[in-house]
């Protein structure tokens, strides 16, 4: 929504200016915003395709996998995939399934037999709040990083900021999330074990209550640092670099020659050319956000997106793969369409 | 929202610590457990996992239960059953005053009505079909006997294993329905069962189940409030939480895990024999089963019963419990495991398999692969073996770790071999298509043996069996086993059929497993192993310990069973283990390197100032 509306603003401020330009502009981002919409919608159709298909080449019978170990006939496993529609062809299942896609229907899962769109209900709030959380810090944190490390470039702030972030990038997170928890969650000597082991929230919390929402808060708090500080680098790195390639501009050396202060020149000429290249990394990262965090989710055994999906794997169970690649590819394409948009009204000169 | 959130989140955790902490063990006992599984289902016609099968036991309860001793059948919902002269029909006398949680009356109904309902087949019958083979009819006469009438006898009964449902609930439950009928509590109502705790909390696939006990249960109260299960998606943080004493219960731990538990004061653990053992398999004949011709590519060599026999004695199972079980284990050698000794069938001393290269190595010359010129043995006609291929599935260590053993002792046998890994699932689909030569996996096997003897029947190849081991003598045994009903008899067979399968060597049954599992024995005692001694405590066939866990300063003699977990036991503690120090170096360092970053910003903004 506020999407649509940002362009009609700006190009109503310039209207007000140069008339007959801002008809032309408003009439070429229009364009520009259709066809990447429209390049955006056949991707989601593609990938709707290539998900059925993609995951039946997948080794492996559900009925099989699910049925190990116990005392089934080769009956008992035709009788499950009748009942799971697995039993007729390929053609036929690909059919049965646009059809309910487009109803709504996502299919039931094989392995918990509950909805398909009930478990991403789930899954994805999890997701959102793990994963957006540490994502938003780490783009704060990793900007304001960036920023003041290429300003003072070479500095002692530089050097520890870029060397922290390098070592926590090149960090496994499954491994930096385990020494939280031992140092954090357990306590080591004199530091107490405040925060809990794992999981969403306490046995005894009560949904809806302020207390429920404190305790999540206090469940989320290791793994969103652990994301946090993973993905900081992501950030500073590039916000860094694009912010040393402006120092050299003429336009700075201008500014200065105003008169304006250090901070001023900073904050207000080079900053937001720096930061074109960081909002297409930020973009598009947001994008993966619904994707989960597969190795944090599993050290702290929080049951997001990540790991629905990867568990469904083993099995394999088609409907809930299709499912969370369904949500993970639509967000990375709309999360796409965003960036292009977004930077489509930011740089003028990407429109044509 | 966002900003409130992200406000919430930057609280300092100490303060919420006092606002969320888990209630006090003052007002009820809370006993807590560490899966690192979850519970696919809790409708019990659809589960599969182990854990599913718990949750079933605690909220429903069985016609038949099982022993702590040895797994044989115990009375459970019935008190007494008794079989016709030609086995044809079994008649079961079910307890009275039995009450489900919404306060009905459970009868014979209920019970004609469950089985019913999984002879119907369909969704209905695909977990517990299997256990009314042979059975045309279920009828309940009276309100306490169920009737079961057979078309031929059937050895395995009376064991029952399926969870009694109410038929005032589940009657409106269609067979369309039942696909994705979750059978969890609904709208703060706890699921209606007859068993020692009740759902309140739950869904298929989640992280988290609370039970409360069934203060009315039949067979007396449990001695704690709550049962809960916490999931967890890796072991350390497990361990971590128990140590933490956040769970009282660690269930499916690594062996390495289990020693380093032993040190720790308040917790006891072990590595508990369970019912199954793990196998080098061959490919002992892949047909297809419509037309009987080969498929796949079988090594000719592994189709010899003799020399499949022969590699028996190039197995040194002893290095393999220390060196991939981790001492973990026991050295194997039939399908039926110690566990159930009644039907196991123990080589004599001058048959059993001993790691012995030269008498292997004999047994292959009298079959005829000598040795050729190259130092590699031959084929009978000459021809070379070429290279067996040994194929390990990637999820497992054990598993790949137990084929490089086997690949060095093949190559001091002469015969070369190559070490292949698969993800499990490509591996069954190689199974399937007979594309291989040997593989290693491993089965648990049901108190009553019948289910795992027939996967290695001819009926079964292209089913379960992934041998494709066929030998008419071995069905005609199994068949003649599933109808005796003089168990003496019985048991005979069964102890033939294992001698048959050790001669012809589909399976080369290398170790029986172990399951590591720790508890807070300072604050919960009284869990008594299944079988019993040497046995798991948890995970059971049945849930007794739910039932008799109890607070540590209330165990006495735990109502007498000596085997139990009692009393505190208090072992010293080892001090402050590696990783603590590891994780405190890294603090310290993290300290260090945030200070200085402190201290640089003090610095540079200084130098801004100026």
């Amino acid at each position: 929504m506020s999407l649509a509306a940002t362009p009609e603003s700006v190009t109503a401020a310039e209207s007000g200016a140069v008339a007959s330009a801002g008809r032309s502009r408003r009439r070429g981002y229009g364009r520009y915003v259709w066809a990447k919409v429209a390049g955006a919608c056949g991707s989601l159709l593609f990938m709707l395709v290539v998900n059925f298909f993609l995951f039946r080449v997948l080794p492996g019978d559900p009925a099989r996998t699910l049925g190990r170990g116990r005392f089934t006939t080769p009956e008992q496993l035709h009788a499950f995939d009748a009942t799971y529609g697995l039993d007729k062809s390929l053609p036929q299942q690909f059919l049965t399934f646009l059809q309910n896609t487009a109803t709504g229907d996502l299919g039931v899962s094989l392995k918990y037999r509950v909805p398909v769109s009930q478990l991403l209900m789930d899954r994805l709030g999890t997701t959102l709040l793990l994963v957006g959380v540490s994502t938003l810090l780490a783009t704060a944190i990793g900007v304001w990083l960036g920023i003041r490390g290429a300003w003072r470039r070479g500095g002692g702030f530089d050097k520890a900021s870029t060397g922290a972030s390098l070592t926590l990038y090149s960090m496994p997170e499954w491994w930096l999330g385990l020494l939280l928890i031992a140092v954090l969650a357990v306590g080591v000597g004199p530091v107490p074990g405040i925060f809990p082991t794992g999981g969403l929230h306490s046995i005894d919390a009560q949904p809806g209550t302020v207390s429920y929402l404190l305790d999540t808060a206090w469940h989320l708090t290791l793994p969103v640092i652990t994301l946090t500080l993973a993905y900081l680098a992501d950030y500073s790195l590039i916000m860094r670099s694009s912010l040393l390639d402006e120092l050299g501009q003429d336009y700075l050396t201008t500014a200065r020659a105003k008169g304006l202060r250090d901070i001023q020149v900073r904050n207000r000429h080079a900053v937001p050319n720096a930061l074109l290249p960081t909002t297409t990394v930020i973009a598009l990262n947001m994008g993966f956000v619904v994707a989960g965090a597969i190795t944090v989710e599993t050290v702290f055994s929080i049951p997001g997106l990540g790991l629905l999906g990867t568990e469904a794997l083993e099995v394999p169970d088609y409907w809930v793969l299709q499912g969370v690649f369904m949500v993970a590819s639509a967000g990375v394409i709309l999360a796409n369409l965003a960036a292009n948009l977004l930077y489509g009204l930011l740089d003028p000169r990407v429109r044509t | 929202m966002t900003a409130g959130l992200l406000a919430t989140t930057l609280v300092p955790g100490a303060a919420l610590t006092a606002a969320s902490a888990p209630a006090s063990a003052a007002d009820s006992t809370t006993f807590t457990v560490g899966l690192l599984n979850e519970a696919d289902s809790f409708n019990p016609f659809l589960g599969i996992e182990a854990e599913s099968y718990e949750m079933w036991g605690l909220t429903y309860d069985y016609m038949i239960h099982y022993s702590m001793k040895d797994m044989s059948p115990e009375p459970g919902l019935a008190t007494s059953w008794k079989t016709s002269d030609d086995g044809l029909t079994w008649t079961f006398d079910i307890r009275t005053g039995v009450k489900w949680s919404d306060g009905q009356d459970l009868t014979a109904e209920d019970i004609a009505f469950t089985y019913n309902r999984v002879l119907e087949g369909g969704p209905w019958g695909s977990t517990w079909g299997s256990y009314l083979t042979g059975v045309t009819k279920v009828a309940a006469p009276d309100a306490t006997h169920v009737v079961l009438t057979l078309k031929k006898p059937n050895a395995v009964l009376p064991l029952l294993p399926i969870p009694i449902v109410p038929e005032h609930v589940w009657k409106d439950v269609t067979t369309s329905q039942v696909k994705s009928y979750s059978a969890e509590p609904k709208d703060g109502q706890p699921v209606v069962g007859e068993g020692p705790f009740k759902l309140v909390e739950g869904t298929a696939g989640g992280s988290t189940y609370r039970f409360e006990a069934n203060k009315d249960y039949w067979g007396g109260a449990p001695h704690v409030d709550q049962v809960v299960f916490r999931v967890y998606k890796s072991e350390d943080p497990m361990v971590q939480a128990l140590i933490k004493g956040e769970i009282d219960f660690a269930e499916g731990i690594s062996p390495l895990q289990v020693k380093s538990l032993q040190g720790q004061s308040g917790i006891t653990a072990h590595n508990g024999d369970s019912p199954g053992f793990d196998e080098i398999a061959f490919n002992a004949g892949s047909v297809d089963t419509k037309t009987g011709k080969p498929i796949g590519d079988p090594n000719p060599a592994v189709l010899d019963p003799k020399f499949r026999h022969a590699l028996g004695f190039a197995i040194d199972r002893d290095q393999l419990i220390t060196k991939v079980y981790q001492g973990a284990g026991q050295p194997g050698d039939s399908i039926i495991p110690p566990a159930y000794s009644s039907y196991r069938w123990t080589p004599p001393a001058d048959q059993a398999f001993t790691f012995d290269l030269d008498k292997a190595g004999q047994l292959l010359d009298q079959a005829g692969y000598t040795m050729g010129s190259d130092g590699q043995r031959t084929m009978p006609d000459g021809s070379p073996i070429g290279t067996l291929r040994l194929d390990a599935r990637s999820s497992s260590d054990t598993s790949l770790n137990t084929m490089n053993y086997f690949k060095e002792w093949l190559d001091q046998l002469g015969i070369k071999s190559t070490v292949r890994t698969y993800e499990s699932s490509k591996l069954t689909d190689i199974i399937l298509q007979g594309d291989f030569d040997v593989f290693q996996w491993g089965w648990y096997v049901e108190p009553d043996p019948d289910s795992m003897l027939s996967y290695m029947t001819c009926g079964q190849r292209g089913g379960w069996s992934d041998s494709w081991y066929c030998n008419p003598q071995y069905d005609a045994l199994y068949q003649h086993q599933h109808e005796e009903t003089d168990q003496a008899k019985r048991e005979q067979e069964v102890k033939q059929m294992q001698q048959l399968l050790f001669a012809d060597s589909p399976y080369l049954v290398t170790a029986y497993n172990t399951i590591g599992e720790a508890v807070r024995s300072d604050r919960f005692a009284c869990f008594q192993p299944q079988p019993d001694p040497g046995g798991i405590w948890l995970i059971q066939y049945g849930v007794h310990n739910y039932i008799s866990a109890r607070p540590a300063d209330q165990a006495g003699n735990c109502d007498g069973v000596s085997s139990a977990i009692g009393a505190t036991a208090a072992s010293e503690s080892t001090g402050t283990s590696n990783t603590f120090w590891v994780g405190a170096g890294v603090v310290v360092v993290l300290l260090a390197g945030a200070g200085g970053v402190l201290a640089m910003r003090r610095r540079s903004s200084v130098g801004e100032r100026e």
